[in-house]
């Protein structure tokens, strides 16, 4: 479908954000962004060996953000369409400037000039570097993928009852952004995965876990055997699941599961989130909130991130930055407008969609891992719980407060001793991130996030009694 | 009658949707349709005082399916150019071996089975200048009711959707859907703590209902009353004690406990707990659960479900015994059962789902005081935020957002949010005393299903559990 993109369109989108732009002006705009995303791709699933349903996508939507001079200052609106006609960008534009008329004026309001950019020859040396790649999976080839990742996850074991069937999506996204300020630019992201889900045991002892692997290009996802095989080892081991009584002790998370922590700490130095008090670590900058071994870092340009950005929702050019050194928090997370509020510069997070407020996001994080392989934590830590499953929104990001459901395996003398479920874990933020003990040498990636294990001391587990 | 008597508001032309349906109909389908959708929506939303943002979308696009036993076919596009059109029809009709198609379909008006809720735009009689004073009235009201409020937010947000089935068997149905929702939150400090506290509400009837009410007063009062109440909260108790769940949003116990693991999909697949369960008991004497699709001006109502068969109400669990699970078409064709109309999809850009509508337990005869008085030690927990369920091994959570620490059936004092867990073919079964107050909750609820998200509701009377794992930190 790599050819696709453009098919119906005699103009290319970043022509038609600039023209978009302009329009904008013509109606009384003062300043405009525009902003446009092309979805085209397939998705399928099969299920005991047959295919069970295909899916073909072909979305596109422009989003126009407009900022009138009110005289006591710039007051805007956004607004989208999937209608990129020369009379729907015009409705567009028209609906926009009359809506921002409605909207209070900000003195702060950051409108779409003057950001840092990237120059052009950046531009053009990201574009050397990350030449466009077809997703380079056929519709037939996606379904062998997914019979073959299905196949291998039901011969694993006889303990395999059922399968929730194994799903194959690729496809390509076109992205393209213009400002008032004249900056134009835009790129495409080629994506692809492969995901299963099994279950073992019988009625109400029934388990099921699953395993995925996600790339930009198909050749670059893991072996489709592999990840059935792990997704029917990762749902035996949970086979007899019981309870546990309550208790306070250090749980452990596995790198799927140390993502959310990494989530949580993003939400909390969300730059927004600062500017409205909604956050627990307000105050929190140049803290030491974690302890002095623990590194975070968000690199925009890694080889293996699916997150890879030359600029922001704004037009920012980003750059790598670490967020945690040694456990001190360097600042905030911010856009243009939250960075002027804030006194500080702007550091390339806008985030945003193709209507609504600017957000704040981060490109590719990642934790710095530890010396010490798992086994080795769960021998130091001796007695405690490993975590494989969070369930719930349990987290009040104001007060850092965090109780959520959870399923692993105890650890009792420092080994793995048995399945558990049905109890939650709790404690605050705050505290969770200061009681990390441990962190593992088992670095993996998850799209645009790479987190090894972590060891979080003094969690309260509330269980069957 | 043809496609070119159908209504004039069809964004493509008639012929052309003729074209598709008899391009992409394969002889041997069990079924196959055309969704058609045009969508609205506006929101306005405050902080820090001012309305400082308002924001649109216009989305309109057709989804194609084409089904045929356990495998479907769907394409979208929001092209609607011819070429674009064609693509998906044939992209729907991939699934089929042979190469034969239906003959053309005589398509022909249905009326809606129901008329639930406003067919207008819910929007234009109060304008956007209208919607900023009413969230500037809630920024000042919020403030004014204690100086401790520091941060107010609101967002008034609305939406409007045409819909337009084409069904294999020709009939064509359409259906215009408001819903409108009004959210306030607001952050409160002293002595250096900070809290949070929110409400909101909503349904399928038009903005004037929020101004010609005092709907928003009682949500900014409820804000600031949570917020408040949150600043004393002690750290909840950590383990397995009896709970009461108020009425009313605690309704979502029912949603995820039982609700998704009696949805038709899970059900044929042998994925969900309650598989092969009907006719056995899965919940206490006294409890009846009922997913009903037909009440009027809810969130989760429809006129017909999103494959165009007619919402009702259908008894999921009567006097503890699990008498019918929630079926889209396919699901029910496999299943030798009838569709319940509960097929619904996000948009014309997903595949469909059986899923649920509103979801309510009716009312018992206990005094919802007796209820609480009969709790020696344990939770009275009256309000919520979301929930999650894994509806293979049954566990699922749900974390309270204003509940309170009770012993000797009195309450002692509040508690911070908790997560409370348990199984979801056990809990029902624990349930000893049903109030006589069964209350639909405000209408705030989303439900979320491999990557859909779908308006709905949830309802319940006063209950006592007498056993649940509350996920304090109070050992």
């Amino acid at each position: 479908m790599s050819d696709s993109i453009n098919t119906y369109l005699d103009k290319s989108m970043q022509e038609i954000a600039s023209q978009l732009v302009d329009i904008a002006k013509q109606s009384g705009a003062a300043h405009a962004d525009a902003l446009s995303i092309i979805d085209t791709g397939e998705s399928m699933d099969v299920r005991h060996g047959k295919l069970e349903s295909i899916e073909r996508e072909d979305s596109r939507g422009i989003g126009l953000r407009a900022f009138i001079d009110t005289g006591k200052g710039l007051a805007f609106a956004s607004a989208s369409t999937s209608d990129v006609s020369e009379k729907g960008l015009k409705q567009l534009a028209e609906q926009v400037v009359n809506m921002a008329n409605i909207s209070e004026p900000d003195p702060d309001a950051m409108p779409p000039i003057g950001a840092e950019h990237p120059s052009a020859d950046e531009l053009i040396a990201w574009q050397v570097k990350h030449p466009h790649q077809a997703h380079g999976w056929s519709t037939e080839q996606a379904k062998e993928a997914a019979l073959s990742c299905e196949a291998a996850a039901l011969a694993y074991s006889d303990k395999i009852s059922n399968s929730e069937g194994a799903s194959a999506s690729f496809g390509e996204t076109s992205i393209a952004y213009a400002a008032s300020d004249g900056f134009v630019a835009g790129y495409e992201r080629a994506s692809s995965s492969l995901s299963i889900s099994v279950i073992a045991g019988e009625g109400e002892s029934m388990q099921r876990d699953y395993a995925y692997t996600r790339a930009r290009i198909a050749a670059e996802l893991r072996n489709p055997a592999e990840v059935g095989q792990e997704a029917s080892e990762r749902t035996l081991r949970l086979l007899g699941a019981s309870g546990l009584s309550s208790r306070t002790t250090t749980v452990v998370f596995e790198p799927r599961i140390a993502t959310s922590i990494l989530s949580h700490l993003v939400s909390a130095i969300n730059g927004r989130a600062i500017l409205q008090k909604r956050s627990f670590l307000n105050d929190a900058v140049n803290e030491e909130i974690f302890p002095h071994f623990i590194h975070i870092s968000d690199n925009p340009d890694h080889p293996e991130g699916m997150g890879n950005r030359l600029f922001d929702g704004e037009g920012t050019h980003c750059s790598a930055r670490n967020i945690i050194e040694s456990g001190k928090l360097t600042g905030f997370l911010t856009d243009r407008y939250a960075a002027k509020r804030l006194g500080t510069k702007p550091t390339g997070h806008a985030r945003r969609g193709l209507t609504g407020d600017t957000g704040i996001g981060t490109s590719n994080l990642i934790l710095q891992p530890g010396s010490e392989d798992l086994h080795a934590i769960l021998h130091d830590i001796h007695d405690g719980v490993l975590i494989t499953e969070l369930m719930g929104f349990g987290i009040n990001g104001v007060t850092g407060d965090y109780s959520r459901g959870a399923a692993g395996f105890l650890i009792e003398n420092g080994k793995i001793s048995r399945p558990v479920q049905e109890f939650t874990i709790a404690s605050n933020l705050k505290d969770m991130f200061a009681n990390i003990s441990h962190i593992g040498n088992d670095l993996t990636w998850f799209g645009s996030m790479a987190v090894p294990s972590i060891a979080i001391a003094n969690m309260t587990i509330a269980g069957q009694s | 009658m043809n496609l070119s008597t159908l209504p004039s508001a069809l964004p493509i032309a008639p012929e052309i949707l003729q074209k598709m349906l008899n391009a992409m109909i394969p002889a041997d389908a069990d079924d196959a349709d055309l969704y058609l959708q045009h969508s609205i929506s506006e929101s306005l939303s405050l902080e820090e005082g001012r309305v400082k943002h308002v924001s649109a979308s216009t989305a309109q696009g057709i989804g194609a399916r084409v089904i045929k036993g356990e495998v479907s076919g769907h394409a979208y596009t929001d092209r609607f150019e011819t070429a674009a059109l064609m693509d998906a029809a044939k992209a729907a009709r991939a699934i089929a071996a042979n190469g034969h198609i239906k003959k053309p379909l005589a398509v022909r008006p249905l009326a809606s089975p129901h008329s639930l809720y406003l067919n207008e735009n819910p929007m234009q009689q109060v304008d956007l200048a209208q919607r900023k004073a009413l969230l500037e009235h809630i920024d000042q009201l919020a403030r004014s009711i204690d100086p401790r409020v520091q941060q107010v937010f609101a967002n008034v947000s609305a939406s409007f959707s045409h819909i337009h089935i084409i069904r294999m068997d020709g009939a064509h149905l359409s259906d215009e859907r408001p819903l409108i929702r009004l959210n306030v939150s607001v952050v409160v400090e002293e002595n250096g703590k900070r809290e949070t506290g929110g409400a909101g509400g909503g349904g399928r009837f038009d903005l004037t209902r929020l101004i010609d009410t005092n709907e928003a007063e009682r949500l900014t009062r409820e804000a600031v009353r949570i917020a408040i109440l949150n600043l004393d909260a002690k750290a909840a108790p950590a383990g397995s004690m009896p709970v009461v769940l108020g009425s009313g949003w605690p309704g979502i116990l029912l949603h995820e406990a039982i609700g998704h693991g009696l949805e038709g999909d899970f059900n044929r697949k042998g994925s969900s707990v309650f598989a092969g369960k009907l006719g056995q008991r899965v919940a206490a004497k006294g409890v009846t659960v009922i997913d009903d699709g037909t009440i009027l001006d809810r969130r989760g109502s429809l006129n017909f479900d999103d494959e165009g068969t007619a919402t009702q109400r259908n008894i999921l669990i009567e006097d503890g015994i699990l008498t019918g699970y929630m079926q889209d078409k396919q699901n029910a064709r496999l299943m030798g059962a009838a569709p319940t109309g509960n097929g619904r999809r996000e948009s014309y850009a997903d595949p469909i789902q059986p899923r649920m509508t509103n979801t309510f337990m009716l009312a018992g005869k206990d005094k919802p005081d007796n209820i609480l008085a009969s709790l020696d030690e344990g939770i009275y927990a009256v309000n919520f935020g979301g929930g999650q369920v894994d509806i293979t091994s049954g566990k699922f959570v749900f974390t309270t957002s204003e509940a309170y620490y009770v012993k000797n059936g009195e309450i002692q004092y509040p508690v911070k949010g908790a997560t409370l867990i348990g199984m979801g073919h056990e809990v029902l079964q624990k349930v000893s005393m049903i109030g006589d107050d069964l209350a639909l909750d405000p209408g705030v609820g989303t439900c979320g299903k491999g990557g859909q998200s779908v308006p709905v509701g949830v309802g319940l009377p006063t209950i006592r559990v007498d056993e649940l794992t509350v996920g304090g930190t109070e050992a």
